[in-house]
């Protein structure tokens, strides 16, 4: 019975860290959360120390991708914009001066912060139609164990668009 | 005896095919971002701006050493998941059309020598394009490439054609099209 309980336990754990996705006016956006200690892990291979990962890895981090898969126009977005909601309050993504001003109390190395700032999902960008896409990490500021719902806005010809996850759960 | 172990070798058959089942649909839903196949016309084209960077060699190369050649200039990193996934397919791009005269620039960004040399000696194909080095990411901003991988495809002319933002499949026919069209003027 325990290796049946061992087997359903490990099934639901590799359940709950799928990806979530949603398409609108083909656009597609999904989110996985990476684990803490892959957090770290991937920050330490950047040549940040473990304390200096702390701030960001407290956080819960996704990787995500934004897609214009088949939009017939550019689309265009700006990061700080989006938002996770928790209970009707907004939590905005932080910006990439807020974790700079966070990493140089703990003198993070220049070349760490290029590759910080690199491999997060642009601040700002544009995807041209039928063909722009980026991959990147994007850290959700609410306390682990949180479920969340996450709103991503942009812009195509100049007319704003949204779309919302929902449930997205930040495991402990 | 016989029946219970049948019954509970049953049960574990049936608990073995659920797990690969899982498996089989957590894999499906953690399933890699496809490549696009697409390049986007850069239109009016737009003059390329300097690239001055060393290789592997710690020789600097020059961009406007490529004149009357047709360059694509590729930012990466070896952390950068659809950059390193890209790289095979830019790597048989530029193979198939070197002797064509196509030029590749792998501009690996903010990257110390051993982390690029420890990728580049486990790629598949090896990587004989020309590695250079933007290790302040100067040149990726100078370009106005704002996230990994960004891609620019120049003209005989130094001129910025196309471009591409995320990770591409440049094996794909919509991309060895425009590469043979620009050989050929």
């Amino acid at each position: 019975m325990q290796k049946i309980q061992r087997l359903l336990l490990l099934s639901f754990l590799l359940f709950s860290a799928s990806a979530q996705e949603l398409t609108k006016d083909n656009v597609n956006f999904t989110i996985r959360q990476i684990p803490t200690p892959a957090v770290k892990a991937f920050y330490i291979g950047r040549g940040f120390s473990v304390a200096q990962t702390k701030p960001y890895a407290d956080t819960c981090v996704y990787t995500t991708t934004l897609r214009n898969d088949k939009a017939d126009e550019d689309i265009h977005y700006i990061r700080k914009n989006w938002y996770a909601s928790v209970d009707k309050t907004r939590h905005h993504i932080q910006t990439n001066e807020y974790w700079k001003k966070q990493f140089d109390k703990s003198e993070v190395t220049p070349s760490s912060w290029i590759a910080f700032r690199l491999s997060q999902m642009p601040e700002e960008q544009i995807y041209a139609a039928n063909g722009g896409w980026n991959q990147g990490i994007l850290s959700v500021n609410v306390p682990h164990g949180t479920t969340f719902d996450l709103t991503i806005i942009w812009d195509k010809k100049g007319i704003e668009n949204e779309l919302t996850i929902q449930g997205i759960n930040c495991e402990k | 005896m016989n029946l219970q172990y049948k019954a509970l070798t049953v049960k574990n058959n049936i608990l073995k095919l659920f797990l690969v089942l899982v498996l089989f649909a957590t894999v499906s839903l953690q399933a890699k971002p496809a490549l696009m196949k697409s390049l986007t016309a850069v239109k009016p084209a737009i003059n390329a701006p300097a690239l001055y960077l060393e290789d592997t060699e710690e020789e600097l190369i020059n961009i406007k050493q490529f004149k009357g050649q047709v360059v694509i200039v590729n930012f990466w990193a070896s952390w950068c998941p659809p950059c390193t996934r890209e790289m095979s397919s830019l790597e048989n791009l530029y193979k198939t059309y070197k002797s064509k005269g196509l030029v590749v620039l792998a501009v690996n960004v903010g990257e110390d020598d051993d982390a690029v040399f420890d990728f580049s000696s486990v790629m598949n194909p090896e990587l004989t394009a020309i590695i250079l080095f933007d290790k302040d990411s100067k040149a990726m901003q100078r370009w106005k490439a704002i996230g990994l991988p960004t891609t620019f495809v120049l003209n005989k002319k130094g001129k910025i054609v196309y471009q591409a933002v995320g990770g591409r499949d440049f094996n794909d026919e919509k991309i060895t099209k425009i590469i043979e069209a620009l050989l050929e003027e």
